[in-house]
């Protein structure tokens, strides 16, 4: 492999196969480095991929008897809890049984493995069958530069030489701090840890507990007395003969309140709604990573360089604004459109800074940086302790008078509320959170 | 349902290079700093792993066997004292997820 590449992508996750997908059907000559064992060995997400980005790049993968993902979404669940109860707003709807299907929960190590299996095929049809590469068990170690220009990069005492570079590393993103597009240093402040079990049953007992149907699959996500306090919240997803259940929690907020985060995990395992959930299942994986909370003021301001392109979680693109944790959709479309501008910059034979930019351009203009620049208050709004704390109870407190029946006069339900939000908050609160919440939603 | 201990959680990871007895560690930790200026001693109980561990008097130790790569040290210690790489995939320790 003396010959020079079009472009190198380090990491075969989402961002990285994306752009891979991309290039390969555009006959450009690529290599794609993976430091797992295979593409997929390394990641963990939630998780659910948001969207119809993932037709685009596998048309029809619904139609595959075993493909990838390992189940569609159309039951959703938004949980508030306190110490003992849960009240939840539930939707489900035959509406998202067609595909292509608005939101697909897989695990990684089997879908980036089976997308790279797309990839591979992609290759195999390219003009560059015999040039392109997916290669695993490979750690870059830098990205060389040349007068301000990414001009490949370095592997032990390896090089490999292209015209540009896409840097879709993942959040742990090292490469993108040491071509100095992030700060050597990233604090905690708005960074959140993520841990979860996977949780295996008899995939009947799944189907039944859940009312899954076929390929059906649920999302539920929780808010309050999940995290001990801890600002963040909890998730479980439905797989095909298991379940992904864990929390994403504030890393400053952990260290300030002095908790572990397998502690808080047993505890959300524990808790009365969530236990009853569960029950039955053997544990058989459990996992942990570092997530990005989606607050800009993390994110690095310019996502490309001479010859370079971030994308990805390495770009921090990730964002839980209240209606869904998006990342991977997002990592998708951030690697489409850094191949597409690879592309375009072969053809004009012009990798330089001008071109580059254009990228992040398109980001920009794309749904990608318009959600994430449009909610931010949202996300504001999320890590605020009213709103992960003092929410849920008042919501609960509300809840357990309004569906207890003793045998009484009744009082009004705006009685019921009054005395909740007497008990657990403010009115000041409220109004702050309600004045925040219709602006930021 | 039971709940696990974090050595029966760590023990359904797969690790790379596990029977190697000489690998190479990809973090390194100046326990110096954790145990002389950290006012809080953080990786001590917000790593998932419980790589880093206090002793009795107080002191911070560093192993690595059990890194899962997730980066919460890198972002938690803001003392300096975490020099972060991922494992080299023939001479370091890795995770493999099996789920992920």
């Amino acid at each position: 492999m003396d010959e020079k590449f079009d472009c190198i992508i380090v990491g075969a996750g989402v961002a990285g196969l994306a752009a891979a997908m991309t290039l390969a059907r555009n006959n450009i000559k690529f290599l794609l480095i993976e430091k797992g064992e295979f593409a997929g060995a390394k990641n963990v997400s939630g998780g659910v991929i948001w969207g119809h980005d993932l037709a685009k790049l596998v048309p029809e993968y619904w139609k595959e008897e075993d493909g990838g993902w390992d189940r569609f979404i159309n039951h959703r669940r938004l949980t508030f809890i306190d110490d003992q109860s849960s009240f939840s707003i539930d939707f489900k709807s035959d509406h998202f049984n067609e595909a292509p299907y608005s939101g697909v929960i897989v695990l990684r190590s089997k879908f980036d493995r089976w997308l790279a299996g797309k990839v591979e095929e992609a290759i195999a049809e390219s003009d560059y069958a015999m040039d392109s590469f997916v290669a695993t068990n490979i750690l870059v170690e830098e990205v060389l530069m040349e007068d301000g220009k990414a001009v490949g990069i370095r592997t032990g005492d390896e090089k490999f030489y292209a015209d540009s570079v896409i840097i879709a590393e993942g959040v742990n993103n090292l490469l993108t701090r040491q071509v100095g597009l992030q700060d050597k240093y990233v604090p905690a402040d708005h960074m959140l840890t993520g841990v979860k079990e996977i949780i295996r049953y008899d995939q009947k007992v799944l189907e039944d507990r859940f009312q899954l149907n076929g390929l059906s699959g649920m999302s539920n996500e929780y808010v309050g007395f999940a995290t001990r306090g801890v600002e963040g919240g909890g998730f479980l997803y439905t797989n095909r003969d298991t379940i992904s259940i864990g929390l994403v929690l504030g890393l400053k907020d952990l260290r300030e309140k002095n908790l572990k985060p397998y502690d808080i995990l047993n505890d959300f395992k524990t808790h009365p709604v969530v236990r009853d959930t569960i029950r039955g299942g053997v544990v058989v994986e459990y996992s942990a990573h570092v997530v990005s909370s989606g607050d800009k003021r993390v994110m690095p301001d310019k996502l490309y360089k001479d010859g370079l392109l971030v994308c990805g979680e390495a770009a921090n693109l990730l964002m839980n604004a209240g209606k869904a944790i998006q990342g991977m959709d997002y990592a998708m479309r951030s690697g489409i459109l850094a191949a597409e501008n690879i592309i375009e910059a072969k053809e004009k034979q012009d990798f330089g800074n001008s071109q580059m930019k254009k990228y992040q351009d398109n980001l920009s203009d794309s749904y990608v940086m318009q959600d994430i620049d449009n909610f931010q208050d949202a996300v504001h709004l999320l890590h605020n302790p009213v709103m992960y704390q003092k929410m849920p109870n008042l919501i609960n407190h509300f809840g357990r008078n309004f569906f207890t029946i003793s045998n009484e006069p009744t009082q009004k339900a705006r009685d019921m509320l009054r005395a909740s939000v007497k008990e657990h908050a403010s009115y000041w609160d409220l109004i702050k959170i309600g004045i925040k919440g219709a602006r930021s939603l | 349902m039971k709940l696990l201990s974090l050595n029966e959680r760590l023990g359904l990871i797969s690790y790379r290079n596990q029977a190697k007895s000489d690998i190479k560690p990809h973090i390194r930790v100046d326990t110096e700093i954790c145990n002389t200026v950290c006012p809080h001693k953080c990786t001590t109980y917000v790593c998932p792993a419980n790589c880093y561990t206090m002793d009795e008097e107080g002191k911070v130790h560093f192993q690595v066997e059990d890194c899962i790569e997730c980066g919460t040290c890198m972002y938690a210690c803001d003392q300096g004292a975490v020099t972060w790489e991922f494992p080299d995939p023939e001479i370091g320790r890795g995770v493999t997820w099996n789920f992920g």
